[in-house]
């Protein structure tokens, strides 16, 4: 479309000097994309409810753009009613009848009213409406006080509205329009073409063209399927049995296909039941649940160990899949206090939760709660699920423990595969994050327990935190990260001095205190030549009569070993530094009768700084910075 | 009768000497002490490569109308919980509460970019329920133009709670930019054109807050809502919902970038000719005075036999 159009310009400061400009339609278009765009608005969001299509849909009015605002009218374009009669015989390119025709577009400025909202009414304080008569004796103020035309013309249409008071108190709104000179040095002077200063006529959608205008101009909306979906382009395999990720699928008593649990936390700590578990992907969830005991205890299906192991699974996705149930392997009973009984499992053993009320006020207790769930699949190479254990944790739990945590497991073990392999913590140096291996020695070498995460552990803050009271949790002290933490003891009870020392000490350092190290996260257990001695060192050295333990602090040096671009972290050291107390204790609590004792592991690089070698050092010292020559260089 | 100059014009005055004299000597390291210097000069100040840039633009912002709201409804940690995505629906049970939600994009200034984004959200609530806190998470896609072609998809994030519980919570801010490193001048980069929220996802952990701002914040280029004083309003009759009200501006964005090769030399070029001026001038006069009083010994050829060439 090769139209031009011709636009005289005038240079207002040179009145003599006239020169015309061309400008292509392409410009003018891309403003007809956008009225066309907020039409497509306005069907897009048809679903709104009436108040929220006067409060939100607040179309500003455009002087020259009458032909999309006039939704009012009902001759804009959604006009639904209209759409559903249209016969579906009916040729593509001719457009869907509209009411009439589109109005003419409104230039004149003394026309125009913004604020006139109500049809045939006078809008209260509105100088501009056409309906106000009488009404105009009771106005305080205009709302839009003047109009103005196009604002790229040299001269330019105002139209003011004022108001003003009369004799008799009453307003009078007085009118008037003037021709206001353009300040701009480039403005236009005279137009031939009057088109050019409004939005062109919108494309109708029409049976033919209302997808490719749909696709053109809809980018976003709500309710739309893909809604956030990344499209993969990767084809998905076809293959009968399970892959990395696929979702477990179980059969209904009903015959349907659903998906295998494992309640997770979603967005909160709340579990979310409908979690599903993915094959090959090890999950290990915590999450809690918010109950009342005496109406939850025995009606929640969440509580009840048979919504965990009724489950029929499928041991493939294909057809024909055949049902794999959940085998109980273990169930442990745990008390209120917290101990733990490992239960014979005899035939069929009734463990759904039981509600026990006993005469004492607020002493309601439900057994056989659910409270971890353990599951170990089994599967081919084929991606077949063989087999699925489950070991459970059942307790009883009471209003103290409500809202009450469960712990859900899921691991994957490949079948006929000699699972006695240690877990490594690198290979071969140690990963950050990963626990230190650690053991002691014997003739044959070193001893180190199959947990990795309970060989070498650190005092953990517990919430009665007393040195001499337990329970004391451990965590495990993991390659380079630095921790913290402790107990307190009270003064009152270091009476018998040398028993309370030989209880700290204790239980600073844990039941299985390591003697070694191993220096590398995968040190062979054979070769005691790889694992290193923990070092003591009490001080003061001279102990006294009788010394309690104060702090027990690890430190481990580390070294980066083997090449540049895949340094290996290799232990060097590690030295157990006990401070004990020097002095009187009650001077050094400083009064407060309570002493903190502190447990803490620190990492310390000893590397030498990497230096690349040379054989010979270059005998050039170059005196220009290293970034002289940046860009061509 | 007066004279008058009516005009003038220089002569040049040649100086003439053979190769392995003091004065090539001297005019090889005048040549030197000339050109050399400015350009140390230059480095030594400081700023001499622009190695980082910046420009403005306002981006094209489009919400995508993707929406995840939690609100907890008692002190004791009950919640009410909504997005456009149905796995994340479907999982949350009894806690899901569907609101009723307008959103409109305004272009205000009517250059084709959308400028303000009004979002309202209503969360009808049961009898028994108080909003405590609220956590409301929208998408946008963001595009950049100017320099490198930027399209990614980005995130604002709102958290507000209070121990009063509210009828309303009005946020006005702006979506802005957030840059670690400088973007390259040219080039088109989508690395970050993927779902900030995995909606097709049928995995809890996919829709875990901490896990997507975690990965979030990990990007180069991101988006925050830069609200300072967002407005809770407290109190609210029994029955009526709760009202989020939103408006988020898309403001000009200052971008940084690194510079391209031709930009960095135009720069370098102006400051070393800036320098270079002063030098030249300054060992012309040296020259000037050195041949003329002829220090060094040169053969001049006087201007009178300047036709005989």
């Amino acid at each position: 479309m090769d139209v031009f159009v011709w636009v005289l310009i005038t240079l207002y400061t040179w009145p003599f000097f006239e020169f015309s400009v061309a400008q292509k339609t392409d410009d003018f278009n891309s403003t007809f994309a956008r009225a066309n765009e907020s039409v497509i608005d306005l069907l897009g969001k048809q679903n709104f409810t009436d108040y929220e299509n006067s409060n939100a849909l607040d179309v500003e009015i455009v002087s020259t753009a009458s032909n999309v605002v006039s939704t009012r009218d009902g001759t804009g374009f959604s006009t639904p009613s209209t759409t559903e009669s249209t016969p579906p015989s009916m040729s593509p390119q001719v457009p869907l009848p509209l009411s009439g025709s589109l109005p003419p577009p409104v230039t004149d400025v003394s026309r125009i009213c913004p604020c006139d909202q109500l049809k045939d009414q006078c809008d209260p304080n509105c100088c501009c409406d056409p309906d106000c008569r009488q009404e105009l004796a009771l106005f305080t103020g205009c709302t839009v006080k003047t109009v103005r035309g196009e604002p790229k013309l040299c001269g330019q249409d105002v139209v003011t509205y004022t108001i003003s008071e009369t004799i008799d108190g009453y307003a009078q709104v007085q009118k008037s329009v003037q021709q206001e000179v353009n300040l701009d040095v480039f403005c236009i002077q005279s137009t031939n073409y009057e088109a050019g200063l409004s939005l062109a006529t919108p494309e109708v959608p029409s049976a033919g063209n209302f997808d490719g205008l749909y696709k053109h101009f809809v980018q976003f909306l709500f309710g739309s399927a893909n809604n956030g979906a990344t499209t993969s382009t990767v084809e998905p395999l076809t293959s009968p049995g399970y892959l990395y990720g696929d979702v477990i699928e179980t059969e209904e008593e009903s015959g349907g296909r659903e998906f295998f649990r494992l309640p997770a936390p979603s967005v909160t700590a709340h579990c979310s039941d409908l979690n599903p578990a993915a094959f090959l992907r090890e999950q290990s969830n915590r999450c809690m649940r918010s109950l009342v005991l005496e109406r939850d205890c025995t009606t929640l299906q969440a509580l009840n160990m048979h919504s965990y192991t009724d489950p029929r699974i499928l041991s493939k996705k294909s057809e024909d899949a055949r049902f794999v149930a959940v085998e109980v392997t273990s169930i442990v009973l745990q008390s209120l206090e917290g101990t733990q009984t490992q239960l014979n499992i005899t035939g069929d053993l009734s463990l759904d939760p039981l509600l026990l009320v006993s005469v004492a006020p607020d002493s309601v207790v439900c057994f056989n709660v659910v409270l971890q769930v353990g599951y170990t699949v089994t599967y081919s190479e084929a991606g077949d699920i063989v087999n699925v254990t489950a070991s459970l944790v059942l307790g009883e739990i009471d209003r103290n423990m409500v809202p009450m945590e469960q712990e859900f497991q899921i691991e994957f073990v490949q079948q006929n595969v000699d699972q006695v392999a240690l877990p490594s913590s690198g290979n071969p140096g140690y990963v950050v994050g990963l626990p230190l291996l650690a053991g002691s020695k014997t003739a044959d070498g070193i001893v180190h327990s199959a947990d990795s995460r309970g060989a070498f552990t650190l005092l953990h803050g517990s919430k009665l935190s007393d040195c001499l009271r337990g329970p004391h949790h451990r965590s495990p002290v993991l390659f380079g990260v630095d921790m913290v933490s402790g107990c307190t003891l009270r003064l009152d009870e270091t009476a018998n001095c040398s028993v309370v020392s030989e209880v700290v000490l204790g239980v600073l350092r844990g039941q299985s205190f390591p003697r070694y190290v191993a220096s590398f996260g995968n040190s062979p257990p054979q070769h005691p030549m790889d694992w290193v001695p923990i070092r003591n060192q009490t001080k003061p050295t001279e102990a006294q009569s009788c010394s309690i333990p104060l702090s027990l602090h690890l430190e481990v040096q580390w070294t980066q070993y083997g090449s540049l671009v895949n340094p290996q972290a290799q232990i060097v050291s590690v030295i157990e530094v006990i401070h004990t107390n020097t002095s009187n204790l009650a001077l050094l609590s400083g009064g407060s009768r309570v002493m903190s004792v502190t447990s803490s592991v620190t990492f310390v690089p000893v590397s030498a700084a990497a230096r690349p070698g040379f054989k010979a050092s270059p005998t050039i010292d170059a005196k220009l910075p290293y970034d002289f020559f940046f860009p061509f260089v | 009768m007066a004279f008058y100059e009516v005009y003038s014009h220089p002569a040049s005055i040649r100086y003439k000497t053979s190769v392995c004299t003091k004065a090539t000597l001297f005019l090889g390291i005048v040549l030197c002490l000339t050109y050399i210097p400015p350009l140390l000069v230059a480095y030594r100040s400081q700023g001499f490569w622009v190695k980082r840039s910046t420009y403005e633009e306002q981006p094209v912002v489009r919400f995508q109308y993707q929406v995840l709201i939690i609100a907890a409804t008692s002190t004791s940690g009950d919640y009410v919980a909504w997005s456009t995505f149905p796995n994340f629906n479907n999982m949350q049970g009894t806690n899901l509460r569907i609101p009723s939600i307008s959103v409109r994009e305004e272009d205000q200034n009517q250059d084709g970019k959308l400028d303000r984004l009004k979002f309202r959200l209503d969360l009808p609530l049961r009898s028994d329920e108080q909003v405590y806190s609220i956590q409301l998470l929208l998408t946008f896609s963001y595009q950049l133009f100017r320099m490198s072609t930027v399209v990614m998809q980005t995130l604002a994030f709102v958290q507000h709670s209070s121990s009063v519980p509210g009828s309303q919570l009005f946020i006005s801010g702006d979506l802005r930019l957030q840059q670690r490193t400088p973007l390259p001048h040219r080039g088109l980069l989508t690395v970050y054109n993927v779902s900030v929220i995995d909606g097709t996802s049928p995995f809890a952990s996919a829709y875990d807050l901490a896990n997507i701002i975690g990965s979030y914040q990990d990007r180069n280029l991101t988006t925050f809502l830069s609200c300072p004083s967002p407005v809770w309003t407290v109190g609210r009759a029994a029955g009526t919902p709760f009202q989020i009200n939103a408006e988020v501006r898309y403001p000009v964005e200052v971008v940084s970038y690194r510079p391209g090769f031709w930009e960095m030399i135009k720069f370098a070029w102006i400051q070393y000719v800036s320098v270079l001026l002063i030098f030249l001038w300054v060992f012309n006069r040296i020259q000037t005075f050195v041949f003329q009083n002829q220090v060094l010994p040169t053969v001049p050829i006087p201007l009178l036999k300047q036709h005989h060439f």
